[in-house]
């Protein structure tokens, strides 16, 4: 049984323009690092929970009435997790993160909770967990070490596209299509903000496509309400170098309806 | 499978194997009326403008034709070695924003040309970029820019639009090199300012044995020599799509032979070595016609672009520590018999 209780630290966002962001419990916390008191470590979320942070602020910089703010939700997706509700409101208060509330569900009925909450994007850790998300048309990203190493300042999408990379015969045209409002959404973020200085970027990284297939995705993000800051168009290079040095905090990739590892 | 004129599928050679040459927007074409909007109203008309234009190509720049050599011997290269990576590789790197990026995506499409990577950082340093992907060759109109890749150990030149361009071939890559703190290091050149002359004479005669260190743009020479000698394997020595040029102000007479020596035991060919002694070399570039031409000294470099050629300036070395006094190669001329 899922249960959602509040942060009452965190002052709560607008139900209806709220881009809501869930975070897994792993990703958030080192789940196998508790110190003395009870209290968890932080995980390879940090950087991005930071991030989305500052995001917020500069919004709110820029119009101190705004409500299209990131709102953050830490979920379990494990029982035992469910059964450390209390060390894990603590553990948050405690680290003063900002998230607005918190959701209780297990492995059976996570994927529920993400669509009752009206998630936009989950970020996990587990593989698994976020090919279930995405298969039930929650756009995920998984994150892992390199994660943790993230810049804090500046918010790093990177879009990534590979020719070859087939269709998931599983992917839905609901999970593109979800895929792609949250883009909208995050476009909309964007254009508050100028060309320079922006606490987010947009980079699209084209591996093995031509330039007119970089060209076609600039445009149909542009279609979108997409500002795209950066593209690179690789023509067959290994992606690995560029990625190292863009740190992106997450990797949308190929119809935005797949998993980066 | 071989690449032909005008198909945009041939196989992409590895970075490791090809040859890469990024060049920035602006050596490339000609967008001095958009940096005059950017200078003058600002980010928001420039953008603004660039949108509205995005469907109109721009119009050739002053590294337009040596991209267009280069493709040149690419066509021959793939001839002869249909299977072999080892090809040049043109990377168009922008400062500018994504979207300004489409308007240069339609100019590449426009003119046929066969770059299918590019670089749009948004207003981010491009460096991390040319070091991750083994550049070989970076041109840029950005002095900055270039003096951090020459930093990073990346050949690098600040290239100039003459006042009016030459006509250049079309099928022989022409490439033209100053010696001195270009191919070679600048430890001769600081002989001369620290003490003189006739100590540099001395000096490059007592060690005409000994081997100059190298200079930032020797790799450059070496790739080139490498596809060279592929020509000649197939014959093609006496017509070869590459030729290479050493203009130099040293003197066939007395400090020539250093010059020459040092490539020798480097194992590179040059095509034509060109002692000036000291004289200008516009007139000499212009009879070459290079695509191209390397040197340290601003003086040089905007001599051959007055007289048509596109040249390049590699801020290296002790000529840029102090611009103000002449070189050696302009006092050589004083003590020519």
């Amino acid at each position: 049984m899922v249960s959602t209780v509040q942060n009452s630290d965190v002052k709560q966002k607008d139900e209806d323009q709220a881009v809501v962001v869930a975070v897994t419990f792993a990703a958030v916390f080192d789940a196998e690092a508790e110190d003395d008191r009870d209290v968890y470590r932080l995980g390879v979320a940090l950087p991005l929970l930071q991030v989305l942070q500052r995001v917020n602020e500069r919004l709110l910089e820029e119009n101190p009435v705004e409500h299209q703010l990131f709102d953050i939700i830490l979920i379990t997706t494990e029982t035992r997790q469910q059964q450390q509700s209390s060390s894990i409101i603590n553990s948050t208060r405690h680290h003063g993160l900002e998230v607005g509330r918190f959701c209780f569900s297990s492995e059976d009925d996570f994927i529920e909770s993400l669509a009752h909450n009206n998630v936009q994007l989950f970020l996990t850790t587990d593989g698994n967990e976020a090919l279930q998300a995405t298969q039930q048309g929650v756009p995920s990203a998984l994150l892992d070490k390199n994660s943790a190493s993230c810049p804090s300042d500046q918010l790093r999408v990177v879009l990534c596209q590979d020719a070859t990379i087939q269709p998931n015969a599983d992917s839905s045209g609901a999970s593109k299509k979800s895929a792609q409002s949250f883009l909208t959404l995050l476009g909309q973020i964007r254009q508050k903000f100028g060309m320079f200085n922006s606490p987010l970027c947009f980079t699209i990284v084209t591996s093995c496509g031509g330039k007119d297939s970089c060209c076609s995705a600039l445009k149909s993000l542009r279609s979108l309400g997409v500002s795209v800051d950066e593209a690179y168009c690789l023509g067959g290079a290994p992606r690995g170098p560029i990625l190292s040095i863009l740190r992106p905090h997450f990797l949308l990739s190929d119809g935005f309806s797949q998993l980066e590892g | 499978t071989v690449g032909r004129p005008g198909s945009t599928l041939g196989p992409r050679p590895k970075p490791e194997n090809s040859i890469t040459i990024a060049v920035s927007s602006r050596v490339l074409f000609n967008m001095e009326k958009e940096q005059q909007i950017f200078e003058q109203q600002g980010m928001e008309e420039y953008i603004k403008y660039q949108v509205e234009h995005e469907t109109e190509p721009f119009s050739p720049g002053p590294a337009f034709s040596f991209v267009k050599a280069l493709e040149a011997v690419n066509t021959q290269l793939r001839d002869l070695y249909p299977e072999s990576e080892e090809l040049f590789d043109v990377v168009l790197i922008t400062n500018n924003h994504a979207y300004v990026g489409l308007r240069l995506i339609n100019t590449i499409n426009h003119h046929q040309l066969f770059i299918e990577r590019f670089c749009m950082t948004g207003g981010n340093s491009p460096i991390g970029y040319l070091k991750a992907y083994n550049t070989n060759l970076y041109l840029s109109s950005d002095p900055v820019k270039v003096h951090e890749a020459l930093g990073e150990g990346i050949a690098a030149a600040t290239m100039f639009t003459p006042d009016k361009m030459t006509e250049v071939s079309e099928t022989q890559l022409r490439v033209a090199f100053d010696g001195d703190a270009v191919l070679f290091s600048d430890e001769s050149e600081q002989i001369y300012k620290a003490h003189g002359l006739d100590k540099f004479f001395e000096h490059e005669k007592a060690h005409e044995n000994k081997p100059l260190d190298h200079g930032p743009l020797k790799g450059f020479l070496e790739v080139l020599g490498k596809l060279q000698k592929k020509f000649y394997a197939k014959g093609q020595r006496m017509d070869c799509p590459i030729r290479t040029y050493l203009v130099t102000a040293r003197s066939a007479a007395s400090s020539g032979a250093r010059a020459l020596k040092t490539l020798r035991l480097w194992g590179l060919e040059i095509d034509e070595a060109l002692f000036l002694a000291g004289a200008p070399k516009g007139p000499i570039l212009e009879k070459i016609r290079p695509h191209i031409f390397f040197d340290d000294q601003m003086f040089h470099v905007e001599g051959a672009a007055e007289m048509g050629t596109v040249a390049c300036h590699v801020p290296y070395g002790i000529a840029q520590r102090v611009p103000e006094k002449k070189g050696l190669k302009d006092k050589e001329v004083s003590s020519i018999k």
